[in-house]
């Protein structure tokens, strides 16, 4: 439908009122809420390959997921209604020590974007409250995140307290400025991204294997 | 060649010519940096923030880059520093520049911004346009007889450089990093105001200044808006917000003869490099490594002898062997050699660079940059594996 390319071609270019008339003439033509999601991750899908490519740079992924946020809000019910639920569930924090957002935030943005429901603990997280929220939300990833080379070795910790936890198939995915492909293997974790659009990508293969 | 004095050490290393050695400098130190030193040897006495005349950089017998009396090109007045809440090891200050950071106690890393004053049109007009005056007294040396004295004295010992403010760092950190960047799209017009208000203020200071007829060796701008994948503002936005404000500032700074502009900006600088260049800008600091692997031996390539660079030494060499530091210092001695080059860290020494290696470091680069002449000498370190590289005070 033409109607749903220019809804994935305003996500694209973070136009939050035409994403919302667009989603919104969608829901009253009764399209498919599956079909709109899809228009919707597809914005985000291409914001993150641009992204990776260097055409566009973080105030175009802030905007973009603004407008996909406030599109996700008009859909809403539409999914529960049809009982589409999100992809994968995730937990989010920055490593005990790390008081850093920014990083974890924009992850947090494209993870929902690509329709995961996201858990957001926020900064300076030990690794228990990880644990616990895991369980409680059943997550099937986690994703650490530091900043600083001064709170890498609790990304370390963090990690091996999670995997000491025996908490199934969870995949535990990390990055941050400082952190290696290197490092993530050297620590025990399951992936590493360089940036916020490739973890996207990274949970998806992790999760899909 | 004869002893040159450290004024005449950086002028002749960022003109490319003739000098007795390069300069030795560094970036600094994380505070806790300082303090597993004080474990491994370091004296008491030293410490990183220096009120009591003994300064870290003084004991390791570094050179200055940078210094003259200070003026103020950006809030006057600040905020209040104020404690507003305790949280046991955490504590939420308000800053000088009025944000609302959560920052650990007793350490110098960087804090988390909890809360801003500047939200929208309103709040800058309350809060922020009124501080950015640069007619305001207050901004200028209390002395300011004798701050034109040192400014004009040309035959100081010691660089007198400026401080020619921020343009984008400023604002982000005055807003947060979101806020900003849904304003550039949301109210251009009110962002490119807000930039040209700070650019007004930081031209009308340096102007005032530069008008004493002082002799200035080099001017610092701090940006910090790059990460890891690139910069926080697109090059497009760069260009069209930025740019023309830079070539404000560079082109009076060139016209008064100051002629080494240096921009700090962390992370990522390629996408924004060739911008500051074409802005005026010649030189940047700190070249900071990092895991997108920047190289100053590869800038230099890039841009020859119109970019200079201080900084550029990765600092996690540090803390692995000395097999690595002593590897990196004769890699990067060419273009040390070649001038237009100050290394040093690429950005504060972490603590988990052990002070062995870090004194290891300072021999070789004393050695092999500085070739052993002419150097300030090292204070005492106590635990006898460092002795072979210490010089007695």
């Amino acid at each position: 439908m033409a109607e749903l390319q220019e809804l994935t071609q305003v996500i694209i270019k973070g136009n939050r009122a035409e994403a919302k008339r667009l989603t919104q003439a969608a829901i009253d033509a009764q399209v498919p809420a599956r079909q709109v999601l899809d228009a919707l991750v597809a914005g985000m899908d291409e914001v993150g390959r641009r992204f990776q490519r260097n055409e566009v740079f973080v105030p175009e992924m802030l905007i973009a997921s603004r407008a996909m946020k406030e599109a996700m809000a008009l859909l809403e019910p539409m999914l529960v209604k049809a009982g589409i639920k999100p992809e994968y569930i995730a937990v989010i924090g920055a490593v005990q020590g790390d008081l850093h957002d920014i990083g974890k935030n924009l992850v947090a943005m494209m993870w929902r974007g690509a329709n995961f429901q996201v858990v957001d603990l926020g900064t300076n997280v030990p690794a228990e409250k990880f644990i616990a929220a895991v369980k409680e939300h059943r997550a099937q990833v986690v994703g650490l995140s530091s900043l600083l080379t001064t709170t890498m070795p609790a990304m370390q910790a963090t990690v091996k307290a999670i995997k000491d936890a025996g908490l199934g198939s969870l995949k535990v995915v990390v990055g941050g400025a400082p952190i290696t492909q290197d490092f993530a293997k050297e620590i025990g974790a399951d992936g590493f991204s360089p940036d916020a659009a490739g973890a996207v990508d990274l949970v998806r293969k992790l999760l899909a294997a | 060649m004869n002893v040159m004095n450290e004024r005449q050490r950086f002028l002749a290393t960022m003109h490319y010519l003739p000098r007795d050695r390069s300069p030795i400098c560094d970036f600094g130190f994380w505070s806790e940096t300082i303090d597993e030193w004080h474990n491994q040897g370091l004296p008491q006495r030293v410490i990183y923030k220096n009120y009591d005349g003994t300064s870290a950089n003084e004991f390791f017998g570094m050179d200055e880059y940078s210094g003259g009396p200070g003026f103020n090109v950006g809030l006057c007045p600040g905020f209040e520093y104020k404690v507003i809440e305790d949280r046991g090891d955490h504590e939420v200050v308000q800053q000088g520049d009025g944000v609302r950071v959560l920052r650990k106690k007793h350490m110098s890393s960087i804090p988390m911004h909890e809360g801003h004053l500047l939200v929208d049109r309103q709040s800058w007009k309350e809060h922020y346009q009124w501080r950015l005056d640069p007619d305001d007294p207050r901004r200028y040396p209390q002395d300011w007889d004798q701050a034109k004295r040192i400014w004009r004295d040309n035959g100081r010992a010691k660089p007198a450089t400026l401080w020619g403010g921020s343009l984008f760092g400023w604002l982000r950190d005055w807003m947060g990093m979101e806020a900003i960047s849904y304003v550039v799209y949301d109210d251009p017009a009110w962002f490119e105001e807000m930039v040209t208000t700070v650019a007004d203020c930081i031209v009308a200071s340096l102007t005032r200044v530069l008008r004493t007829g002082g002799v200035f060796d080099g001017c610092s701008i701090w940006e910090d808006m790059c990460y890891n994948g690139g910069p926080l503002l697109s090059p497009a936005h760069f260009k069209q917000f930025l740019v023309p404000h830079y070539k404000r500032i560079t082109g009076l700074l060139r016209s008064h003869g100051v002629d080494i502009i240096w921009v700090d900006c962390d992370g990522k600088i390629d996408d924004l490099l060739p911008l500051w260049l074409d802005a005026g800008v010649n030189c940047m600091f700190p070249i900071e490594i990092g895991t997108w692997g920047a190289d100053p031996v590869k800038f230099r390539k890039q841009y020859g002898k119109q970019l200079l660079m201080m900084g550029g030494f990765d600092k996690h060499i540090m803390a692995r062997s000395k097999e690595a530091i002593r590897a990196e210092v004769l890699r990067l001695a060419p273009l040390v050699e070649e001038g237009g080059f100050i290394g040093f860290a690429d950005h504060r020494v972490p603590p988990d660079v052990p002070l062995e290696n870090y004194m290891y470091y300072l021999h070789c680069v004393r050695e092999v940059w500085g070739h052993g002449v002419n150097l300030k000498p090292i204070g005492q370190i106590c635990p006898p594996q460092c002795a072979g590289h210490a010089v007695q005070r």
